[in-house]
């Protein structure tokens, strides 16, 4: 910034520079891999005008991406397995690649058969189970079916003799079939799924004209279906049917239903044996199975110990040959090109790695490391760490700065929670915020390795702000004197009191002020009082305005910093001295009249003062006078301002003109094209020298920011009293939720409603103040940073450093 | 306590904060000014704000009227 003092951290961005190293190709690999653990160089890519496929390593990274797909397939078996990778075993057995992938191949094929083989015996498996359902059931039925046939056998017996009414014509029935005329009946059973077994039954009906008997049994538990390999509630089923006709349709059916046929015998003694046989192979084939799982369950485990290691290496190793693709083959192919960009403190260090490097791969050459000089705009590079990073993030978003432009993150830092604290100023709600940041910045290291959901990610990573903002909430909480919307007298006795002892009046003409103002913030006397808000108004509405000047010059001041520092003597004279006359001949004025007005106890009329210093300066102040010399000293003020616009529009874009027209005096020859595309791609960025000075482009540029900032002037020190809008609105709201539910619930000496009462009151401050003031307290403080403070001074029209970093690359990943 | 003895208990705590971080957290120049920047603009909005709150009730125009019901 300034010569005597050191340069400030953060302020301005890292110095870059563009570099070239020439690396031997043996060790090309070794040294990416190298720059990728330091991450501090970010690679051009020299080859944009090739596709991916023609790049020089794209087999490389078919492979890598081969092996990665193997590592996807084993990471879903292990979840489906319930086995979860340790997170980061750093049980560093180095492994090549080489080996990695041959070992990945051999795991993928021995999973795959064993999950091939699991499958084939999970499915005899099921479809036993099914089968020994329908030997119990159907046994079941059958053996019921014969035992109801014997005994009727029997009753018919015994009623031969005695005919009577009672007997069921059925009966009757199948008392004439006698066995001779018997028709043969063919039997089918099995399973069908329950869902289906209405349908499945109508149509067996219709399909047959009711030449069928169906008997179905539902199986208590759900069934595993051997098909799908899912749990299926299914029912037993029998059917009975007569005719070659019939037995086609029928299994024709029990296919389009799904359902499973089993035979089955209807001698019980088969039946029996059968059902012994099926149990036999079921024990044999579980433990078959069991034992086929456990294998597979050590085999994933083995995987899963190694498995985050080796995801790291495979996807290290497809970023490294990424990289190399981006540099260009030397001519004689025995060396690569790469270029990028690092900062200018890195440069010993790339050096020593490069070094270490051709040791490490036993290259007879070394690489060459050498700087480029360029037109081209640098990358903007901050160091910044865990505190600074998210206050950097919230000034990034809104764009990234210039290279080596003045920063704003520097006062962000605190100005921007203490905006925030303003509009939300109670210091029971800030002890509340406190708390809930003071388990995310004491727990940070154990929360910053897990995964954490989308919004918990946010406030975490944003820990380091709400802290700040709760810090000052509670310092604004004192000021506002509010602790949930209640005052205290904690800084000595109210300066109000009563006029007289009987105290009448205190309700008509109101205290009187017989002590020095309060000490510390707001008297305590104003809550609740008839003219809290008018008195509140007031204040909150100029500390605004008191405020947004304040914050705009410091704006404007760092504009002035950006100027010297980019030894541009046309901007401090013709940009910074105008805009910062204007300003503050208007609302710095207006600021010092505010203070003015308030030390004397003055009774002007601000609004009546700047209204008609615009339009009749000359005339009598008469009871607005402030000051003696008032009027001329507003007269002067008024010049000022309005000399101060055509001293920001007019000089500027003819100072530029004319630096231009000396600049290229003498030049009668142009640089040839062709010259500059013989110095190769180093070169690339040089045109912007020769660039046409168009005058006419530069004066419209010039007049729209003159504009802006006239017309911004006014509108934006309007804009600070969302400060103001925002601080009464959650005044207000806590005195409601505390008024009128909690106060209430009081009221009623009951602990049912009291408790009821605290209840809705909690929730209330939590949902509505907590959560969702915060939320727009945050979006104003942002946008009045945004705007209103960045707009003075803040280009934002760099682009970010991206260094080729694998610390960079696993936290993109996760 | 007037408006100058507590400017000046602000301005004294400042100092105080400037020099504790100095001794906490030095580390090197460049990084020691921009934690004296941070604890100078935040002692500088702490006071500004408690002065404004200050200066409005030295001498006001309005004075508190106590609701009836209280």
């Amino acid at each position: 910034m300034v010569g005597c003092c050191p340069p400030m951290d953060l302020m301005r961005s890292e110095e870059m520079q563009l570099v070239q190293l020439i690396i031997p190709l043996e060790s090309s690999h070794l040294t990416v891999s190298h720059l990728g653990d330091l991450g501090l160089l970010q690679f051009k890519d020299l080859n944009a005008d090739k596709s991916p496929f023609q790049r020089t390593y794209a087999n490389q990274i078919k492979k890598c991406g081969e092996m990665a797909r193997r590592l996807r397939y084993f990471r879903e078996q292990m979840s489906n397995a319930g086995i979860s990778a340790p997170p980061k075993s750093f049980t560093r057995n180095d492994i090549k690649v080489d080996d990695l992938e041959v070992k990945l191949g051999e795991l993928e094929a021995e999973l795959t058969e064993m999950n091939a083989n699991n499958g084939k015996l999970q499915r005899t498996y099921n479809e036993l189970v099914e089968y020994k359902l329908v030997l119990q059931k159907a046994g079941e039925f059958f053996h019921s079916a014969q035992s109801i046939a014997a005994a009727q056998q029997r009753e018919m017996e015994a009623q031969q003799t005695e005919e009577s009414l009672d007997t069921p014509l059925l009966t009757d029935q199948e008392k004439s079939g006698d066995p001779s005329k018997q028709v043969q009946l063919g039997f089918f059973t099995g399973l069908v799924p329950r869902e289906k077994s209405m349908p499945f039954e109508r149509i067996l009906f219709r399909a047959t004209r009711g030449n069928v008997f169906l008997r179905q049994t539902t199986a208590e538990n759900p069934v595993t279906d051997p098909a799908s390999g899912e749990k299926v509630e299914k029912n037993v089923f029998v059917i009975f049917y007569s005719g070659e006709r019939a037995k086609t349709k029928i299994l024709k059916i029990c296919e389009a239903f799904g359902a499973n046929r089993y035979p089955f015998s209807e001698d019980f003694g088969k039946q029996a044996q059968m059902l012994k046989e099926v149990s036999g192979k079921l024990s044999e084939l579980r433990t078959t199975i069991d034992a086929g799982l456990l294998h597979r369950g050590n085999l994933l485990q083995t995987i899963g110990d190694q498995f985050e290691q080796w995801n790291i290496l495979v996807r290290k190793e497809k970023s490294i040959y990424h990289t190399l693709n981006m540099l260009s083959m030397d001519v004689t192919k025995k060396c690569l090109v790469a270029e990028g960009w690092c900062p200018v403190f890195a440069t010993q260090q790339i050096q020593d790695l490069l070094h270490r490097a051709t040791l490490d791969s036993n290259s007879q050459v070394e690489a060459i490391f050498q700087v480029l000089y360029t037109k081209e705009s640098p990358p903007t590079y901050f160091r910044t760490n865990k505190f600074t990073t998210a206050y950097q993030e919230i000034v990034d978003s809104y764009g990234i700065a210039r290279y080596r432009e003045a920063n704003p993150t520097v006062y962000t830092v605190v100005t921007f929670p203490f905006l925030f604290a303003v509009m939300f100023g109670d210091w029971g709600h800030g002890i509340c915020l406190l708390i809930c940041t003071l388990y995310l910045v004491i727990r940070e290291k154990k929360l910053g390795s897990q995964k954490l959901g989308d919004i918990m990610e946010m406030m975490f990573g944003g820990r380091y702000v709400i802290l700040m903002m709760a810090i000052f909430s509670i310092y604004t909480g004192f000021i506002y004197n509010e602790f949930f919307s209640v005052p205290f007298e904690l800084f000595g006795k109210s300066a109000y009191d009563c006029r007289d002892l009987s105290c009448k009046d205190a309700t008509i003409d109101g205290l009187i002020k017989v002590r020095d103002a309060y000490p510390f913030g707001l008297d305590p006397v104003w809550h609740g009082s008839r003219s809290e808000l008018p008195f509140l108004n007031s204040l909150k509405m100029k500390m605004s305005i008191l405020l947004g000047v304040a914050q705009m010059n410091l704006g404007i001041m760092m504009s002035f910093c950006n100027a010297t520092f980019f030894r541009s003597c046309v901007d401090i004279w013709f940009q910074f001295v105008p805009q910062i006359i204007f300003l503050n001949s208007l609302f710095g004025y207006l600021s010092f009249l505010i203070v003015l007005k308030w030390c004397t106890g003055s009774k002007a009329d601000l609004y009546h003062i700047m209204i008609y210093m615009f339009l009749s300066p000359t005339d009598d102040l008469g009871e607005n006078e402030l000051f003696s010399g008032q009027k001329t000293t507003q007269i002067v003020l008024l010049l000022l301002a309005l000399v101060a616009v055509p001293w920001m529009l007019l000089p500027k874009p003819f100072i530029m003109k004319r630096q231009h027209e000396n600049r290229h005096q003498g030049e009668s020859y142009i640089p040839l094209q062709a010259e500059e595309s013989l110095q190769g791609e180093a070169a690339n960025g040089s045109h912007g020298e020769h660039e046409e000075f168009e005058f006419s482009e530069v004066l419209v540029h010039q007049l729209i920011h003159t504009i802006e900032f006239v017309l911004g002037a006014v509108s934006n020190t309007a804009s600070y009293l969302r400060l103001w809008a925002l601080s009464l609105a959650h005044s207000e709201l806590s005195t409601v939720f505390y008024d009128k539910v909690l106060m209430l619930a009081w009221g009623y000496n009951n602990v049912f409603i009291l408790i009821i009462g605290i209840i809705v009151f909690i929730f209330a401050t939590v949902g509505v103040l907590l959560v969702m003031e915060t939320l727009s307290a945050f979006l104003h403080a942002l946008r009045l940073h945004w705007v209103e403070f960045q707009n003075k001074f803040y280009f934002g029209d760099g682009y970010k450093f991206y260094p080729f970093s694998f610390s960079l690359m696993v936290e993109e990943e996760e | 306590m007037g408006f100058f003895v507590t400017s000046l208990i602000f301005l004294v705590i400042g100092i105080i904060a400037c020099l504790c971080t100095r001794i906490c957290f030095n580390r090197g120049p460049s990084t020691n000014l921009f934690h004296l920047t941070l604890v100078i603009t935040a002692t500088v909005c702490c006071w500004m704000m408690w002065a404004i709150v200050y200066l409005a009730q030295m001498k006001p125009l309005i004075n508190p009227i106590l609701n009836e019901a209280e």
